[in-house]
């Protein structure tokens, strides 16, 4: 490569990443309205934590997402306001990608760092188990949110929702919706995850109490809202003579119905057909106040962050979990037209509860 | 009398035998077999439910089909030439979240933002294309390391929030019709004969093929290969930002996932339709036929309700049942070249 050609690519490398950076810099606190919100009322006494430094034998926290996702986001949240009201400063890491293997190297590097207690989302069921053997065995307490690792696990607790009692009530709602009777399409998010088998269990057990009520059609692997658009169209083309409710229990997929539902509708599409979702995505909250979706199932994401915190703290303190208990269900709401403006103070009621049973409940000295 | 006979029975006989050399020139092109199995699949879906031709159905598949069509597009134009991109749905995905944040975070309107993302995959590909010619590096190598650079940078801009404030007026392309056909089939249609005729006619085109059926070659022919391999990537550049922004169009929102499935569906969809994965060799009416077929075979799945547990199985077969079309054909152009080469 000739002198002036090495300076020119120089120069477009530099200016190239330079204008990368100012734009990631410009764009990231814009893009994220939820979690500026969130910074306006609680960063001031986070940041002032989080700047802490981490000394020897203290109990050092982390709370480590796999990838962006809006659901940790408001896991966040929760994270934020123990750090505020504990002034106990929390490692915080979004990590690059849904891979075990990331987790892994990530998390390790964390615990190469000091760090020893870990509020985690495994990113792969089975797999993390072994990441987390190597670092319980090196003195640390992990507890999962957001979902649970395959038995046995040596994580301590896990934060969620349960899956298969969240299915379960959105299928009653939808059920009540179509007045106990009519054809469903169970719209089913990815198939790799243990939860969906759960969710699908739940669903098929409620639909079997109501003699009228038929599963016409299954769809699975929404890998993408775009594969999910596509998918949940096809079904809904399929059955469009015949259905009269879809279920969706992923995110994904409920995205997808808002979006296929809104156009059917804006289209005037004659047959009336009632959908329940999961999650408070703001195109399936919009599609609630639009009267295209009945409701959604509201998880806990804010206990998700602050209980799985508050338990690390107890069991750096001498806690351990009481025989049996494994599972902290921190609790769902359903939200519709009724609620849509109250369902945050519901959810938030459960948290406070679950706080108030902890050492009674799940733990002992 | 006799002789006039004599006339009529050559003139049938040439008659026939030129409609017979069109037929079979027509069974002998390369995209003849996917056009097939496309028409064969449709057929049968047509029979096996009767909701598959319902104009719904049918909306939403042309639909499908058109925008796999500009998906494909993005990994056609650097397949022609020997290359790939796969960085093509991080480019896509980075398209849509500069446009999600132009029409929502700042409230632009998509005249500003349409044109910002067109020009944020636009420089995405010119990147790509920068980076090989003047590196001399394999563009799978280039194309896998930008591929973290954008996903990056659509994690970080966006923070996996979706922007869902995109003004009613930009879905138009993505929802309305032309009596009832979508407007983004009809758009695919005229972008695949604009590529046809350019690929066919024009000295780009054709410098495009020869770039890629021999690279050495077209250099010592005298083409700038450098420049058409930045071109192509380019071009690459543009139809995966086409392709995103007619997503957030069909979706009136901007999703930060979009392209993270894009991949397979690329490299699938130009493949089948036609281009050679070495280079010189593209399809428009190929990649049309095969962007049809594959949507048909998914959508065909729910039609049929299989199993969900086996659907990917099922999803494979079908794709290989209809690839085997082009196996047929051919079998039966070689035995008619043997047969050609043995008549004295």
């Amino acid at each position: 490569m000739k002198k002036q050609q090495v300076k020119l690519f120089s120069m477009v490398m530099v200016v190239t990443l330079a204008l990368t950076l100012l734009l990631a810099a410009c764009a990231a606190p814009v893009a994220a309205p939820a979690a500026e919100e969130a910074a306006a009322t609680e960063a001031a006494p986070a940041e002032a934590a989080a700047e802490q430094p981490v000394a020897a034998g203290d109990f050092k926290p982390v709370w480590y997402a796999p990838a962006p996702h809006p659901y940790f986001e408001d896991v966040r949240k929760g994270v934020e306001a123990y750090v505020a009201e504990t002034g106990i400063a929390v490692e915080m890491q979004i990590g690059p990608d849904w891979t075990q293997d990331s987790q892994n190297q990530r998390m390790e590097a964390l615990a190469a760092n000091g760090f020893n207690a870990f509020a985690v989302y495994p990113a792969d069921a089975s797999g993390a188990n072994g990441l987390y053997e190597e670092l319980t065995a090196a003195g640390s307490h992990i507890i999962n949110f957001g979902t649970s690792t395959a038995q046995p696990t040596t994580a301590s607790f896990a934060v969620a929702t349960d899956v298969k009692v969240a299915a379960m009530r959105a299928t009653e709602e939808l059920i009540k919706a179509m007045g106990g009777k009519g054809n469903i399409i169970n719209v089913l998010e990815v198939l790799e995850d243990p939860n969906t088998a759960l969710r699908k269990q739940g669903i098929e057990e409620v639909v079997a109490q109501y003699p009228d009520v038929t599963i016409i059609q299954e769809v699975a692997g929404m890998t993408s809202v775009e594969t999910a658009v596509q998918k949940v169209g096809d079904a809904l083309s399929a059955n469009i003579d015949k259905v009269d409710g879809i279920i969706a229990t992923g995110y994904t997929p409920s995205v997808a119905i808002a979006q296929v539902l809104g156009e059917y509708k804006s289209k005037d599409g004659a047959r009336t057909i009632h959908a329940v979702g999961i999650d408070t995505d703001e195109i399936v909250m919009q599609a609630i106040k639009d009267g295209v979706m009945d409701g959604t199932i509201v998880q806990n994401p804010y206990g998700h962050g602050y209980l799985s915190l508050l338990l690390l703290q107890y069991l750096s303190e001498g806690y351990t979990p009481r025989a049996d208990v494994y599972f902290v269900d921190a609790g769902f709401a359903y939200a519709n037209q009724d609620n849509l403006e109250t369902y945050s103070e519901d959810i938030l009621a459960v948290t406070d509860q679950i706080k108030a049973e902890l050492l009674d409940k799940y733990l002992e000295k | 009398m006799v002789q006039s006979k004599v006339d009529e029975n050559v003139r049938q006989r040439a008659h026939t035998d030129s409609v017979g050399n069109a037929l079979w020139s027509v069974l002998r092109r390369s995209d003849t077999s996917v056009v097939l199995a496309a028409l064969i699949l449709f057929v049968l879906f047509s029979f096996s439910n009767s909701s598959f031709l319902t104009p719904f159905n049918l909306f939403n598949v042309s639909r499908t089909a058109a925008l796999y069509v500009f998906v494909a597009l993005g990994q056609a134009m650097v397949i022609v030439i020997g290359g790939m991109n796969l960085s093509l749905g991080a480019i896509g995905g980075l398209t849509v979240v500069v446009a999600g944040w132009c029409m929502d975070t700042m409230g632009w309107s998509p005249w500003i933002g349409v044109p910002a993302a067109m020009l944020a995959g636009t420089l995405c590909g010119m990147f790509n294309g920068f980076i090989i010619i003047k590196s001399r590096l394999n563009s799978f190598i280039v194309t896998l390391a930008s591929l973290f650079i954008f996903t990056g940078l659509v994690q970080g801009i966006s923070q996996g929030f979706p922007y869902s404030n995109i003004p009613k007026d930009f879905t138009m392309l993505g929802r309305d019709d032309f009596f009832g056909v979508p407007y983004l089939f009809i758009f695919a249609v005229i972008v695949l004969i604009a590529l046809g005729y350019m690929f066919k006619f024009r000295v780009v085109g054709r410098r495009i093929l020869a770039t890629g059926g021999n690279l050495e070659a077209a250099r010592l022919s005298g083409i700038r290969t450098d420049n058409i391999v930045f071109l192509s990537h380019t071009l690459s550049g543009v139809f995966a930002a086409t392709a995103g922004l007619l997503w957030v169009s069909r979706m009136g929102s901007a999703q930060p996932s979009t392209g993270t499935d894009w991949l397979i569906i690329s490299f699938a969809v130009a493949i089948i339709g036609g281009t050679a994965l070495n280079g010189g060799e593209f399809s428009a009416l190929g990649i049309l036929a095969s962007a049809i077929m594959l949507t048909l075979i998914k959508n065909g799945l729910i039609m049929l309700n299989v199993n969900v547990y086996f659907e990917q199985t099922f999803l494979g077969v079908i794709v290989l049942l209809a690839v085997s079309v082009e196996s047929i054909r051919m079998s039966l152009d070689s035995r008619t070249k043997r047969t050609q080469t043995d008549t004295p």
